[in-house]
């Protein structure tokens, strides 16, 4: 199946916050308490991704050469080509569907939060309802699953006034990013960028970036975690030989004896 | 011939019990069984593909409840034995220590635990060689389940992603040493033929005194007795070889 991508055009991003707000809704998630909410020095709001917020917008206040400039960032999962929390999750409620999306199953969750561990990104958010207990559920974007599997648009693209997201067919979004980071060096943005084509596996989340990976807060070499293949692609593979191993060395031996100490009897 | 008879005569098998394990160590063996046991079922349901449905949604949780619950028991009982009797617990330590003898035991090992020959072995203290290294596996994977489950536990969020990364993978490594380990110990416990004092001994806290003095002499009959006893032995068998 062909891969989708998300393209978001943070030079288009007017930082509406639209898309947080279409997320929530769709999504069913709870708003931020507001009462809660203090002044952290910038304008952005909720103050971080939570398992109630799996997109916003993240705001950095940057000097550039040629002057001050706000720089937007649509937060959210990146749906990697090459995604490590599929790969870690026991119980297989974190999918890579055929064309890339990387999706969760609420249902099958019991929380065990690897996930938030092993995502390069520190994506996914752990919903801890007793430290003691262990009872959580992990969540992050899903791409909105329900919506694209039916050919509808990603509640937040659907709903961007600025036309700054865009979905479809990878390869396409590509190419449209590829030519937009043109325009933009053209219209004297020189640093401008598309983040996300080879990274990580070939992240599903593109960006279009005017300025360095770094200046938005974005891992400018981010890598699948090493211990992933470690753990899942050698020690759990060895771990079940040698236990196998151990239980019929057991049996055998038991066998053995068992055969030997007869004998012994009848001499 | 009566059954009365023969025992007055004494050839029927009879068997002298003295005391091996007090009751504290025996409490402290299944108070770590009870609590090991759940926790490796409940662990092993995020491992074996074939148990992924009880680590699912709800029951995973539960699951993930039950070992926790197990967690505070195996990892409180040997710190509560440590402050209440510390020198019983160093005690243990040093009786788990290996000497001269132990090389020995592992040479002789498998023809006599496996093929059941009754060969030589080099005279063993309360604990053998190979109880030995079961308690000092058991010591060392305590310590690193312990370390790495409460990191896991109470870390997560608080310490860095790569440090949780190793967490993980060290629980994974000990946990399949500590299961291959267990299933040794079982066998040995429950199902070889040689070794039926064994659960006896953790049950009642009694040990047969022919059996202690065959496999345990060390702690018989004391470590100079035994070593002439052993060299007494290893000539009666070398010119029984040398006579045909």
């Amino acid at each position: 199946m062909v891969r989708k991508a998300m393209l978001i055009d943070e030079s288009k991003c007017t930082a509406c916050r639209g898309c947080q707000v279409a997320c929530k809704q769709w999504n069913d998630l709870q708003g931020w308490n507001y009462s809660q909410t203090v002044n952290s020095g910038s304008y952005e709001n909720p103050p971080r991704l939570t398992p109630q917020t799996w997109t916003r917008i993240r705001f950095r206040e940057y000097e550039s050469p040629e002057g001050f400039r706000w720089l937007f960032l649509k937060e959210g999962c990146m749906h990697c080509g090459n995604p490590a929390c599929v790969h870690v999750c026991p119980t297989h409620a974190l999918k890579q569907q055929p064309d890339g999306r990387v999706t969760v199953e609420s249902d099958l969750c019991n929380g065990c939060g690897y996930c938030t561990q092993f995502c390069p990104f520190g994506i996914p958010q752990l919903e801890v309802k007793g430290i003691i207990s262990g009872k959580a559920k992990a969540f992050k974007c899903t791409f909105c699953q329900d919506r694209t599997d039916n050919g509808l648009l990603p509640a937040c693209v659907k709903t961007c006034p600025a036309a700054a997201l865009s979905w479809g067919d990878r390869d396409k979004m590509i190419a449209a990013g590829k030519k937009r980071v043109e325009a933009l060096k053209a219209r004297g943005f020189p640093k401008a960028n598309l983040y996300g084509e080879n990274l990580v596996g070939g992240l599903g989340r593109l960006y279009v970036l005017v300025e360095r990976p770094e200046a938005y807060g974005l891992p400018p070499d981010p890598q699948y975690p090493v211990m992933t293949t470690v753990w899942q692609n050698i020690i759990q593979p060895l771990g079940k030989i040698g236990l196998g191993a151990t239980l019929l060395g057991t049996l055998v031996a038991w066998w053995v004896i068992r055969r030997n100490i007869k004998m012994e009897e009848v001499e | 011939m009566s059954v009365q008879g023969s025992q007055q005569e004494g050839h029927v098998f009879q068997i002298r019990w003295i005391p091996k394990y007090t009751f504290t160590e025996r409490l402290l063996h299944w108070v770590h069984t009870v609590s090991f046991i759940p926790l490796v079922i409940t662990g092993l349901v995020l491992y074996l593909d074939a148990l992924r449905p009880l680590a699912q949604g709800e029951a995973g949780q539960w699951m993930r409840w039950v070992h926790r619950l197990a967690a505070i028991l195996f990892i409180a009982e040997p710190v509560i034995y440590g402050i209440l009797q510390p020198r019983r617990l160093w005690m243990h330590i040093k009786e788990f220590s290996f000497d001269r003898d132990d090389l020995g035991w592992i040479k002789n090992a498998y023809g006599y635990y496996v093929k059941g020959r009754h060969e030589v072995m080099p005279p063993q203290g309360r604990f053998n060689t190979g109880e030995k290294m079961n308690g000092m596996i058991m010591i060392v994977t305590w310590i690193l389940f312990t370390v790495t489950g409460l990191i896991m536990w109470f870390g997560k969020g608080w310490v860095a992603p790569e440090l949780f990364r190793w967490m993980v993978v060290i629980h994974d490594l000990t946990m399949i040493a500590a299961v291959s380990i267990f299933i040794v110990h079982l066998y040995l416990a429950v199902a070889h033929p040689l070794m039926w004092a064994a659960l006896v001994s953790m049950r009642f806290g009694v040990t047969s005194a022919s059996y202690a003095a065959e496999h345990h002499s060390k702690w018989y009959y004391g470590p100079k007795r035994a070593q002439e006893l052993f060299e007494a032995k290893k000539k009666l068998a070398s010119s029984k070889a040398q006579g045909g």
